[in-house]
């Protein structure tokens, strides 16, 4: 019981810092992701961040799916092409 | 205590320590005979997808992560594993459901676009709106690394 109560304090006064950290959060959103970096402008609004950053994760996600692919391809295929795939190959064949 | 710590900290680990997460993965893949066989394409494609993920998770610090957790927590419950996850030594984390949750009182237009992330996020449900930010800086930072992992591998595989 007590936990509680002294959890709930906790979170009702930090959330007067919590907006601090939170333009403090989209400020660093806004430099990792390479769209809104090239403008370099600090007039991005936060919901304008957040789109960027949800349309980025999609982007990641996408790729993600994309080289799963092919390294699937790639690994079936047996043949060395390179000195590099067999290298890679024998890595991992333990 | 988070609150009162200014200083956020999203560093994620070096590039080789996913690289090296993602090949054991990899190799374990090849120890079950995944590889040889030329009719399971789909099968091949999406364990290769789910072992990114995994290592990934893994590699950006296991469960000391709410997004890394919820990632691995999924994962096992495809494998019918039992995974043990540590209790960890802060307060108790309560699921907070979207009614409780203290962001409301933040402008609804940035909630909106919170919304939406914390469909993308793993784990983003129960997070509140400062912290499922913070979580998704590092969860961003540590997709961009997998995916230079990847890249690395299918151009050293690739045919010249």
């Amino acid at each position: 019981m007590s936990s509680r109560r002294s959890s709930r304090s906790r979170q009702s006064g930090s959330s007067r810092i919590s907006d601090d950290q939170i333009s403090d959060l989209v400020s660093k959103l806004q430099h990792l992701i390479p769209e809104l970096h090239r403008r370099r402008s600090d007039k991005v609004s936060a919901s304008k961040v957040l789109q960027e950053t949800c349309n980025y994760i999609r982007n990641l996600h996408r790729e993600v799916d994309d080289l799963s692919d092919r390294l699937s391809e790639l690994l079936a295929s047996t043949d060395d092409n390179s000195a590099e795939a067999a290298i890679i190959r024998s890595l991992l064949n333990y | 205590m988070a609150s009162a710590d200014k200083t956020i900290n999203t560093d994620v680990p070096e590039k080789d320590v996913f690289a090296i997460h993602f090949l054991q993965s990899l190799s374990n893949l090849r120890i079950q005979n995944l590889f040889n066989s030329p009719d399971t394409t789909n099968y091949r494609v999406r364990k290769i997808k789910k072992a990114a993920y995994v290592s990934m998770a893994r590699a950006a610090g296991g469960t000391s992560r709410l997004w890394s957790r919820a990632l691995l927590r999924r994962a096992a419950k495809g494998n019918n594993k039992i995974v043990r996850f540590p209790r960890r030594k802060r307060k108790v984390t309560w699921k907070i459901s979207s009614k409780r949750r203290r962001s409301d009182q933040r402008a609804p237009v940035v909630e909106d676009a919170a919304e939406r992330l914390r469909n993308l996020v793993p784990g983003g449900g129960g997070m509140e709106t400062s912290k499922l930010m913070e979580e998704t800086a590092h969860y961003i930072k540590c997709l961009s690394m997998q995916v230079k992992v990847m890249q690395c591998l299918v151009d050293g595989l690739s045919p010249k």
